[in-house]
């Protein structure tokens, strides 16, 4: 009898450590969200696991609401419907939002542009009604293009020149990730995971200790074949790339990173642009301005501006001639994957 | 007065047994917290709509490619699952990402239609592929 008393306390002792150990000390929790024209997943664990994905889920509806060129009440949108020339209010947070943007477009020698809207609208990008403009019509657009039609008048005052509009879709989900980060760090959370449709914060390694391993689409191939693998423990990664949003027209391809300086899609050379920076809060929103810039500015100027050091970040480039170029701050945590077939290079 | 007699110390077989089993309990534990319990296995397709998950597909089941249709917010989805993947072959929405995804045939792939706010994503699979944690682009 005392053997099977000794018997039965092991198996339940062994059914709880299964339970416990197996459910909340090794799962993450997960939370799938739509919103800012993507769908987000959130993993984390550690910490106030469910209070940080409540409050970061709730921040996500927040920015997409105040963010949003296609909600009629959002700040961007009362910004975009203010009289031309005429200061609008938009708060602190769409100011600030705004100010780096107008230093992402100086750095990148207007490669960046939040006044694209218009030229975007054009080829039903934000619709999703795709045409081919007319290059006349495009014209016509490109002269309210470029960051000197926006003017930050101080104290959270901007104002727009006649047919300027701006969209923040190039940014505001680097700057989503970024208040995803300091909700999850201000919980406690030691494990995490924020994936804002490509734009991609983690935190802490997986949870039998090892780095996180972030899969880099290869713009060429099938959705889920790799061009490599990065390793990650506390990092911003975003990749851009002309595959994620295209129609086809005539036989011809036409993708949704637009050139400012033609108003066309961007053919810099490049198919695939993915930045890296360490997990500093303000990384995320830096990451997502420059690939898309750096897409459009092609090898050579991005790697100038990565060699120039005004901004922290290294890079994992693909290019159309079938190259795989990673810089060296991460080429020790980067594995390419072989069966892509691209020549792989080291830059420093 | 009698006394009572003391029991036997030496251990016999049904000890040796019992020891046994709890080291048998205590090592399949530790394997079960080392792989995560479940992790791996026959693969799944986790039909999910705005975010709530509505069906679990085994494929390891299927013996013929099964056509299903979904839809939703004005959207009609046409998906083919078959013993090794799961493939958007048509669908009414204008964007056509979800089409253009082609067949995802490995856990953690999944395929998103944002016009009908529809995620297909696989789980299980091989105990260790090579698989990434997520993938980005």
């Amino acid at each position: 009898m005392r053997r099977f008393g000794a018997l039965l306390a092991a198996l339940l002792l062994a059914g709880t450590l299964a339970a416990c150990g197996g459910q909340e000390a090794r799962e993450m929790q997960t939370t799938q969200i739509f919103a800012m024209d993507t769908v987000m997943a959130l993993r984390a664990a550690g910490g106030e696991t469910e209070a940080a994905l409540q409050a970061a889920e709730e921040e996500i509806y927040r920015l997409d609401e105040e963010l949003s060129r296609t909600r009629e009440d959002s700040a961007v949108s009362r910004l975009n419907s203010a009289p031309a020339g005429t200061a609008a209010d938009v708060g602190t947070e769409l100011y600030d939002l705004i100010a780096r943007a107008l230093d992402f477009s100086a750095a990148t020698d207007g490669a960046f542009d939040i006044t694209l809207a218009p030229v975007s609208s054009a080829w039903g990008f934000t619709e999703d009604a795709y045409r081919v403009p007319a290059q006349t019509e495009l014209d016509a657009l490109l002269a309210h293009v470029g960051a000197e039609h926006v003017h930050l008048e101080g104290e959270g005052s901007v104002s727009l020149d006649a047919g300027t509009r701006i969209d923040l879709g190039a940014i505001a989900k680097g700057y989503a990730s970024d208040r995803m980060a300091e909700i999850f760090q201000s919980h406690g959370v030691t494990h995490g995971i924020v994936d804002l449709g490509g734009n991609t914060w983690v935190c802490g390694g997986n949870l039998e200790g090892e780095p996180w391993q972030i899969g880099i689409q290869d713009p060429a191939r099938e959705s889920g074949a790799l061009a490599g693998i990065l390793q990650a423990t506390d990092a911003f990664a975003v990749t851009s790339g002309g595959y994620q949003r295209y129609f086809e027209e005539d036989g011809v391809t036409y993708h949704h990173i637009i050139d400012p300086a033609t108003g066309r899609p961007a053919e810099s050379g490049l198919t695939s642009v993915t930045v890296v920076a360490d997990g500093t809060v303000g990384n995320g929103t830096m990451c997502d301005a420059l690939s898309t810039a750096l897409f459009v500015m092609g090898e050579e100027r991005a790697l100038d501006l990565w060699r120039s050091g005004v901004y922290d970040f290294d890079l994992v480039l693909v290019t159309a001639d079938g190259r795989l170029l990673v810089t060296d701050g991460i080429a020790d945590r980067f594995q390419p994957d072989e069966t892509a077939g691209y020549a792989y290079e080291v830059v420093s | 007065m009698r006394m009572k007699s003391s029991p036997k110390l030496r251990p016999n077989i049904w000890d040796g047994l019992l020891a046994a089993v709890m080291l048998a309990l205590a090592v399949a534990g530790g394997v079960l917290l080392w792989t995560g319990g479940g992790e791996t296995g026959d693969l799944i397709a986790v039909v999910s709509v705005d975010g709530a998950e509505t069906e679990r597909v085994s494929l390891a089941g299927l013996t013929a490619p099964e056509e299903r249709t979904y839809t939703h917010n004005g959207y009609t989805l046409h998906v083919t699952f078959t013993a090794e993947s799961a493939q958007v072959t048509a669908s009414d929405c204008p964007t056509q990402d979800c089409v253009h995804t082609g067949a995802i045939t490995r856990g953690g792939q999944s395929i998103v239609c944002l016009p009908a706010r529809l995620v297909i994503q696989l789980e299980g699979g091989a105990a260790d592929d090579g698989s990434p944690d997520l993938v980005i682009g």
